[in-house]
């Protein structure tokens, strides 16, 4: 039986054959990590640097029957959509949209909240974690989506009126309305963004304070900080981080979507979710395949990337896994 | 079930009783103070002010707002939802409940392909590991992951409808082999997740003592690693499961858009923009009780499988 084979090999790894396997595949992981950290590189560092590194104005517009839906060309290198804008540069500002939306996320929502809250949630137990969990619950339990909806669309009279004032109140001037509906993407999915780590976090700490060797360390009265870091969060990181590289993914995904729904980032910020919907139906797509595929590719090789990344990382950071 | 346990659940339903009240008050002003006002789209181009003050006699919305919510919360308590402005006055329960049906379906359906594919996978690949096939099996899934809903649901359709002309796309009923293309672009996605967490689940749980003693007894490789590894790695999972219960009725939005097919979350977005207040507040309330049913079992189901839990959570609370 093929079950009873790969058993044995998990369990007793000492045999030559086997661990040839073991090397291969651990520098198959160490390279398709590699690969990823790469890529999401050339994606950070060109979005980061976007106005250097694109080639045109992402928002130049050129109306000819010339310009327009043009293939890629030497001119322009992914060619051009609807309005006769540069697609490769709009590519590389859609880029900068996304990394800067998941990096504001992940750092506020998932690292500080999700992590924190999680360990002292498990860790304190009583009031505290009811009223963690509660308010986890409030925050996860409406349904995200549709109150982003209700922010987006029911509030977006509001949220003009306040670009409008900041423009004309603030230094910002122009910047001031791609700058405010980026923050507000961000303000709503942040208290989203935390309570599912948040949740698998605990549910690890609960397991995990229950071992023997955190019992043991709580009985030779090892300070509470050394407990947490050093005795269970190592053992709370594998699931955490398989947690947090899935939603990192999802969270791209969340302006994705709302930029699809056209409720997302100011229309003048180029997104990959505008140019799929853009280029979105069926009957487009068999005619111009390339404004869908332009705006499709790059975000799914984003995506792909980060959740690959997620899936080495794990192998790595898991001790047990690790030194077999 | 033990003492402890049942003190334990009569806690959480206690405790769910405020926290719905605080979101039904947090939901209820969040659609109530947005620059948005039924009447307005409601009449259109036909707005004239006595109108306009009739209906909001009508549908009491000129009455102070805390009055408005009582007499919302009195309501409820009664089972009514209230009436939907956009759908003629048709009682929100008749205009929602024919859409939770076409998205439970669905959404039943997703749910238990995700699952039903993503254990096996994760499983599979967990024992599998050592060899190309482990980072193959799960990369694989994860670049069907990594496709944005939108986007495959342009390219499937392209390709079997268009090109191959093999399926029809037009929405019959959530019974008709049609809604099979949708069902699949929905849940696919979903697999990799599983399958990950299920994978790391059963390699942290091979390590364990009582496996290796199970395997000294002597056991059968596969009733090992069905009673003893995969039965245990199934606690992780619990939470993902449970999470994942409320979505079977909550539909899936580009889903629904995209393939025009009438469900809960098209509903909610046409009455965002409509707005629709009463229909707004019925639906998120609906599924933020179904939410908090779905941890509450997901807590109890907890302490049948790992007895751990439920002394850390006695210990705790």
């Amino acid at each position: 039986m093929i079950v009873d084979a790969r058993m044995t090999e998990v369990s007793e790894l000492e045999t030559s054959g086997e661990s040839r396997w073991r090397v291969l595949r651990l520098l198959l992981r160490k390279r398709i990590a590699l690969i990823c950290i790469g890529v999401l590189l050339v994606f950070y560092v060109a979005g980061f640097f976007a106005p250097l590194v694109a080639p045109h104005d992402p928002n130049r517009q050129e109306l000819t029957v010339e310009a327009r839906l043009q293939s890629p060309s030497s001119q322009n290198l992914l060619g051009t959509d609807r309005l006769g804008r540069d697609l490769l540069s709009r590519v590389i500002y859609a880029s900068r949209t996304t990394i800067l939306f998941t990096i504001a996320v992940i750092v506020t929502g998932g690292l500080i909240l999700g992590l924190g809250l999680g360990l002292l949630s498990g860790y304190r137990g009583g009031w505290v974690d009811n009223l963690i969990m509660r308010v986890g619950e409030l925050l996860g339990g409406i349904p995200t989506l549709f109150l982003m909806l209700v922010i987006a669309a029911a509030y977006r009279q509001r949220i003009n009126d306040l670009a409008f004032w900041m423009k004309d109140n603030t230094f910002l001037g122009d910047d001031a309305r791609p700058l405010l509906y980026f923050l507000i993407i961000v303000g709503v999915a942040v208290p989203f963004a935390w309570v599912g780590s948040a949740r698998i976090v605990r549910s690890q700490v609960l397991a995990i304070r229950e071992q023997e060797y955190v019992l043991a360390a709580e009985a030779l009265g090892v300070s509470t900080v050394r407990l947490l870091f050093r005795h269970i969060l190592p053992g709370v990181l594998p699931v955490y981080i398989v947690g947090l590289s899935a939603s990192m993914a999802g969270i791209a995904g969340a302006e994705l979507a709302l930029s699809w729904l056209g409720l997302g980032v100011d229309p003048t910020t180029p997104s990959f979710g505008t140019m799929i919907f853009e280029a979105g139906g069926v009957r487009t797509f068999q005619e111009y395949p390339h404004l869908l595929l332009v705006g499709a590719i790059p975000i799914i090789l984003f995506l792909f990337a980060w959740n690959l990344l997620g899936d080495a990382m794990v192998d790595l950071v898991e001790p047990r896994t690790f030194r077999r | 079930m033990s003492q402890g346990l049942a003190g334990y659940i009569i806690r959480r339903l206690f405790w769910a009783v405020p926290v719905i009240l605080s979101v039904s008050i947090l939901v209820f002003l969040l659609v109530r103070l947005a620059p948005i006002d039924p009447i307005d789209s409601l009449l259109g181009l036909r707005y004239d002010e006595e109108m306009a003050e009739r209906l909001k006699a009508k549908y009491g919305y000129d009455r102070p707002l805390h009055i408005q919510y009582l007499k919302y919360v009195q309501n409820l308590f009664q089972g009514d939802l209230g009436v939907s402005t956009r759908h003629s006055d048709f009682s929100v329960a008749e205009v929602v409940i024919p859409k939770v049906r076409v998205s439970a379906g669905m959404g039943v359906m997703a749910i238990a392909l995700a699952f039903g594919l993503g254990i096996p996978v994760g499983v599979y690949a967990a024992l599998m590991r050592g060899t190309p096939i482990d980072p193959l099996t799960i990369g694989s899934w994860l670049l069907i992951d990594s496709i944005p809903v939108f986007v495959s649901a342009i390219w499937v359709p392209w390709f079997l409808a268009l090109k191959l002309g093999w399926i029809h796309l037009a929405y019959e009923g959530v019974l008709h082999p049609n809604i099979l293309v949708p069902v699949l672009l929905m849940s696919l996605p979903g697999v990799a997740g599983v399958a990950r967490l299920m994978r790391a689940s059963v390699i942290q749980v091979i390590s364990e003592d009582y496996v290796r003693t199970a395997r000294a007894k002597g056991l059968r490789e596969h009733t090992v690693v069905i009673t003893h590894v995969v039965r245990n790695a199934l606690l992780p999972m619990i939470t993902v499961i449970g999470l994942s219960l409320p979505g079977i009725f909550t539909g899936s939005l580009f889903i629904e858009l995209i393939f025009g097919i009438p469900g809960i979350a098209a509903e909610a977005l046409a009455a965002v923009r409509a707005p629709d207040y009463d229909v707004m507040l019925g639906l998120s309330l609906f599924i933020f009780v179904l939410f908090i049913l779905a941890n509450i079992a997901i807590d109890i189901a907890y302490g049948f499988i790992d007895p751990r839990v439920r002394v850390g959570a006695a210990k705790g609370g």
